[in-house]
């Protein structure tokens, strides 16, 4: 096994333990209020907030524990549903081009050109405020990017001698596709799918900063985030937690989408074995 | 040989005109979409743009004084005919005629997403083909952190970590804006860097640049993380192709192979990430642009959002679409230089 | 490769060093002030928002302002008012003022930016001049309206509201003229907008009094700067003198700092929860118990740190018609809240949502959240909700809201607020009706007399206290962070006149 899988897979691991488990390891209610006892600086050892508290008197530590909960759940969700719908319709454009690829890439630009944020405020003021509302905002912009990377990776691939041995032997469109140019597209995707998991938290917290994320009562990542901005000066604790989490977490499902890459990879393989 | 090159740059130009007027569809479908999400969404230019002490009446006045109380279907005809004749009305919030108003904002943004874009490519790229070339060294994991750290934090709170230190701690950079007032002349082109570079006023361009430095930071970090993990593993994966073993062993030096043979070509994926971020930049500089005052269409899209401007914010749409477009078109006709097997 | 890097590192170097250099000293007063509004239009007609109600008030001029240090409304552009029958309001204006381009400055050019303010296609003004039927000019220095139906409260809608523009020059470059000629009256002049940026005034020393104010900024630089922490940050590093609304928290970043002070002042924008009557909160036992529930003194010394004044009527110290005898009805009792909603109904507890702005209020989300746990702590099962900003208003407005946290701002004389909020007819906001309370606002609209007028609202307050459709908290004291060499004292409006600014050398 690869140093990379261990450590990626440990963190991704013990984060969803964490997220699932939360309720368990969580010192404190995350939404418990003690006004007086606001903006405690981190208490190392022993004390009652290990890592401090927020500007309501609330447990960072709790908060972040539920917070990796709704946070990993989004990213998850975004990035499956996004990738899903993104890769398909980039395959098949690149794939077949012509008039196929034409309409695709005609509602490609539409959704692209439109903004993101008009979208998120009119599919949540729609349906309302909510988690799962806000993961079909996110993904109703994300599969963009995955479509428009593997069209032009499948566009490539399409010319390529491999290609076109497999057809001239008679095989169907759908069985190229399938086996022979997803796989190819696997290495793109994953680094995409990767990077994206972390803007789909980050943009969880851009969407709170704008007043647009999930309802209060629901400790994220992202929220604390941004509901930190005006205290970075003053209390550094709020900050950096929730930031840390993030930065962790891309950096353990990175790790395990390189691992996995290396895993699938059929030419790193060739060249390995030599 | 050279005929058959001619005939791929017919098919190519030809592919190109069929974009271009596959646009026309593109605008109208979106001008619809905007016009229908935007009216869908609670609230109208009267509730946002008169002040709270206004009454009902005062309401129904204006939307009749603005044409808001005709339907839907009636205004989104009336604003295509008119945007046929290049006439795309006039913003609620600014008074001013829409065209105008993007105008005046555009170059601020071109600015700034062309800065961001040479932070990003300039630091990426080189970081990008080091790692992919030593897969797992040092070099790759310092590399890899970095862009990873880059896109974990979100670039408002990135924004204001930068003003603290750079306009806080260190005192370089001013906290917001485009220029100090009373540096640069009257500006005539919209580009400030330009404008100063031709009035010869040396203040005023380094004025400019203290001003573009941390907003395009902020968003050029965000960026570097993608471009530079793109560029890695695409590296890599051009590294185990045949022409590159059969250039090393042909006795080639490393470094011709790596910067001659693999990076361009792996530059398709490269060039794809950049030009989605193009995009992004465009439009997603929003918040960037709101948190650093910067006079952009990224702060004037809020504006317009939050006010519910039709008028303005169908006109930033259909903008980014032509914006949009054209960078997609641009990428495929790079595609297409850059690797030979590409056929349309 | 060793080579390229030091060269690297040379100009990093020199740009550092370049860009760490002072900046150069200036015979003429600058003070830049970091506001949190944006300002985007030419057109004086073109906005609503408070700030820029200000700025046009002293480049274009307006006819006077509220001075909260007298408690008086006061003449600026007019020298004196008369109301010669309930419907007749007379202004007398003075003589010695005369647009920036010299031309004098008259009657007709009040009537034309009357006209202007109700007809400008682009206008977002003409809720101030709603009560007006007609202007029309006496002689050159008398302007005469008349109002619709008495309204004893016209100055708050026209003072510091219509702005007066010149009307040769509209005549002569029609709309042309914001954008090209912007000649003004006032004490200062314009001179540079870049909308969502800044907007830069100049000292006009020909505007009477103005020589004599040597201390008055020769220039003032409003800057767009949004984020909090951006704000005190520039202040600390001499970008800006003044930096508007400050969040408690960050009042001793400012005060730690050798070159900055911090001021406050009590602003008379109103905090309120408003509770629509419908169920549950058709029974007023749930909207007392609302008030009951929320412990107000507990928010304001932990949160807000003492910045803030409870608010026991709609209205507060130095806001007109305040009573100072007034006593609290709604001290915070859970047991009181739990009992009213068994009364209504409700013994076991019943679900409300509040809804609340984020970012526009001082600290709104967290207040919120805290008012929530406490609702959820005295018998309501209450959640918390945060639409985006044009959302929550227009479904406010369109009284589509049946429970959020809002404020009311430039409260001076309280009567058009609560007309707004309360009467019957007034807005669909809340969609209260009283008919009680409508005869005495409309009492109080016909009554001229000050001490008479003073009590019929009192009356009218304190029946509103007590039926509660609105559940009212605090008015926040407003930080102002100042650099040291600033001599200023902001105004509870919100208002920035270059004028009350004193720049010590």
């Amino acid at each position: 096994m690869q140093p990379k899988f261990v450590v990626g897979a440990s963190i991704v691991c013990v984060l969803t333990v964490v997220g699932v488990l939360s309720p368990w390891l969580a010192p404190y209610d995350p939404g418990k209020q003690t006004l007086e006892a606001a903006l405690k600086a981190p208490q190392w050892f022993g004390g009652a907030h290990f890592l401090g508290t927020d500007s309501l008197g609330r447990d960072i530590l709790s908060r972040v524990i539920y917070g990796a909960r709704v946070s990993l759940l989004v990213a998850f969700a975004v990035v499956l549903i996004s990738g899903f719908v993104g890769i398909s319709l980039g395959a098949v454009s690149g794939y077949f081009g012509g008039r196929v690829d034409f309409t695709i890439q005609k509602l490609v630009e539409v959704v692209w050109a439109f903004p993101a944020l008009l979208l998120a405020i009119t599919i949540l003021a729609f349906l309302g405020q909510g988690l799962f509302n806000l993961i079909m905002a996110l993904v109703a912009q994300r599969w963009i990017q995955y479509c428009r990377v593997v069209r032009g990776q499948a566009l490539a691939l399409r010319g390529r001698d491999f290609v076109t041995a497999t057809r001239a032997l008679g095989a169907s469109d759908q069985r190229i596709i399938r086996r022979h140019i997803l796989p190819n597209l696997i290495q793109i995707s994953l680094v995409i799918g990767t990077f994206s998991m972390a803007s789909a938290i980050i943009s969880e917290a851009s969407l709170s900063f704008l007043g647009l994320g999930v309802p209060p009562e629901i400790p994220t990542w992202g929220t604390m985030l941004a509901d930190s901005r005006s205290y970075i000066s003053t209390a550094w604790w709020l900050a950096l937690f929730p930031g840390l989490c993030i930065f962790l977490t891309v950096l353990g499902i990175n790790l395990l989408g390189d691992a996995i890459r290396d895993l699938l990879d059929p030419r790193l393989k060739r060249t390995v074995k030599g | 040989m050279q005929r058959r090159r001619g005939t791929k740059g017919d098919i190519i130009a030809v592919y190109l005109l069929q974009r271009l007027f596959g646009t026309v569809p593109v605008l109208l479908l979106i001008a619809l979409l905007v016009f229908v999400l935007l009216h869908a969404a609670p609230g109208d230019p009267t509730t946002m743009l008169l002040g709270q002490e206004t009454t009902a009446a005062d309401l129904a006045e204006a939307k009749r004084r603005w044409g808001l109380d005709q339907p839907v279907h009636v205004q989104y005809v009336k604003f295509v005919l008119a945007a046929a004749t290049g006439d795309l009305g006039r913003s609620f919030r600014f008074s001013a005629p829409v065209k105008e108003v993007i105008a005046e904002r555009l170059p601020a943004t071109i600015e700034l997403a062309a800065f961001s874009i040479l932070i990003a490519v300039l630091c990426a790229i080189p970081l990008g083909v080091c790692a992919g070339a030593r897969p797992n060294s040092w070099i790759d994991n310092v590399g890899t952190s970095f862009g990873l750290f880059g896109i974990s934090m979100p670039n408002f709170w990135l924004g204001i970590m930068l003003i603290l230190l750079f306009a806080g701690t260190f005192h370089v950079a001013p906290s917001a804006g485009r220029s100090t007032y009373g540096i640069a002349g009257p500006s005539q082109t919209g580009f400030y860097f330009l404008d100063s570079v031709m009035q010869r006023n040396w203040a005023a361009l380094k004025d400019a640049f203290l001003h573009v430095l941390m907003p395009a930071l902020a968003l050029g970090v965000n960026m570097i993380g993608i471009l530079m993990r793109v560029t890695r593993s695409s590296v890599l994966e051009t590294a185990t192709e045949e022409y590159v073993v059969t250039a090393r062993a042909k006795g080639l030096a490393e470094r011709i192979v790596l910067w001659r043979h693999i990076l361009s070509n792996a530059l398709i994926p490269i060039i794809t990430v950049v030009g989605l971020e193009l995009g992004t930049l465009l439009s997603g500089s929003i918040i960037v642009e709101t948190v650093f005052a910067w006079p952009g269409v990224g702060s004037l899209l809020i504006t317009g959002v939050t006010s519910r401007d039709y008028p303005l914010v169908t006109g930033l749409v259909l903008m980014y679409t032509v914006a949009f477009v054209t960078i997609n078109l641009i990428i495929d006709a790079l595609y297409a230089f850059i690797d030979p097997r590409i056929r349309y | 490769m060793n080579r390229r890097q030091k060269l690297l590192l040379a100009g990093l170097t020199a740009l550092l060093l370049i860009t760490a250099q002072a900046r150069p000293a200036e015979a003429q007063t600058r003070v830049s002030i970091g506001v949190t509004e944006t300002m985007e239009t030419y057109n004086p007609y073109g906005d609503s928002v408070s700030l820029l109600y200000g700025i046009w008030c002293q480049v274009m001029g307006c006819l006077g302002t509220y001075d909260f240090d007298k408690g008086d409304y006061v003449g600026m552009l007019a020298e004196r008012w008369e109301v010669k029958d309930p419907n007749t309001w007379i202004f007398y204006l003075r003589k010695d003022i005369r647009w920036h381009d010299g031309s004098p400055f008259t009657a007709d050019d009040v009537v034309h930016s009357f006209n202007r303010a109700r007809n400008d296609p682009q206008s977002k003004q003409t809720q101030n001049i709603a009560p007006i039927a007609s202007a029309a000019a006496v002689d050159k220095y008398t302007v005469r309206f008349t109002t619709k139906q008495p309204t004893a409260p016209l100055l708050e809608y026209l003072f510091d509201r219509l702005i007066i523009t010149n009307k040769a020059v509209y005549e002569k470059y029609g709309t042309e003229a914001d954008r090209k000629y912007p000649i003004g009256a006032g004490p200062y002049k314009f001179k540079e907008l870049v909308p969502g940026q800044r907007f830069v005034i100049a000292k006009n020393p020909d505007y009477p009094g103005m020589k004599q104010l040597t201390q008055a900024p020769d220039e003032l630089i409003f800057r767009v700067m949004r984020e909090d922490e951006q704000r005190v940050t520039a202040l600390l590093n001499g970008e800006i003198q003044i930096a508007q609304f400050i969040p408690p928290h960050l009042r001793k970043r400012v005060e730690s700092d050798p070159n900055a002070k911090a001021t406050t002042v009590d602003s008379v924008e109103i905090m309120f929860l408003a509770m629509q009557p419908k169920p549950p909160f058709d029974k007023k036992e749930v909207r007392q118990a609302v008030c009951h529930a929320i412990d107000r003194d507990r928010i304001i010394t932990t949160l807000l740190q003492g910045l803030a004044a409870r608010l026991d009527g709609p209205i507060g110290p130095g806001q007109y018609g305040y009573d100072p005898n007034l006593k609290p009805k709604y001290d915070y009792s859970p047991d009181k809240a739990r009992k009213l909603l068994a009364q209504a109904g409700y013994p076991n507890g019943v679900d409300v949502e509040l809804q609340t702005t984020v970012g526009r209020y001082t600290l709104d989300k967290q207040l919120n959240e805290a008012i929530v746990q406490m609702l959820n702590g005295a018998g309501f099962r209450a959640k918390l909700l945060t639409p985006e900003w044009a959302t929550l208003w227009s479904n406010v407005q369109a009284g589509k809201t049946p429970f959020y946290y809002m404020g009311r701002g430039s409260i001076v004389d309280p009567s058009v607020a609560l007309s707004q909020y309360f009467e019957t007819g007034g807005s669909p906001r809340i969609g209260y009706s009283n008919p009680k309370f409508d005869k005495l606002l409309a009492t109080e609209r016909q009554t001229f007399e000050p001490a008479k007028r003073r009590k019929v609202l009192a009356e009218a307050m304190s029946l509103l206290t007590d039926d509660a459709p609105a559940c009212f908290l605090w008015r926040h004291k407003m930080i102002y962070g100042m650099a040291k060499n600033i001599d200023y004292k902001p105004t509870p409006s919100g208002r920035i006149f270059g004028e009350d600014i004193r720049v010590l050398r």
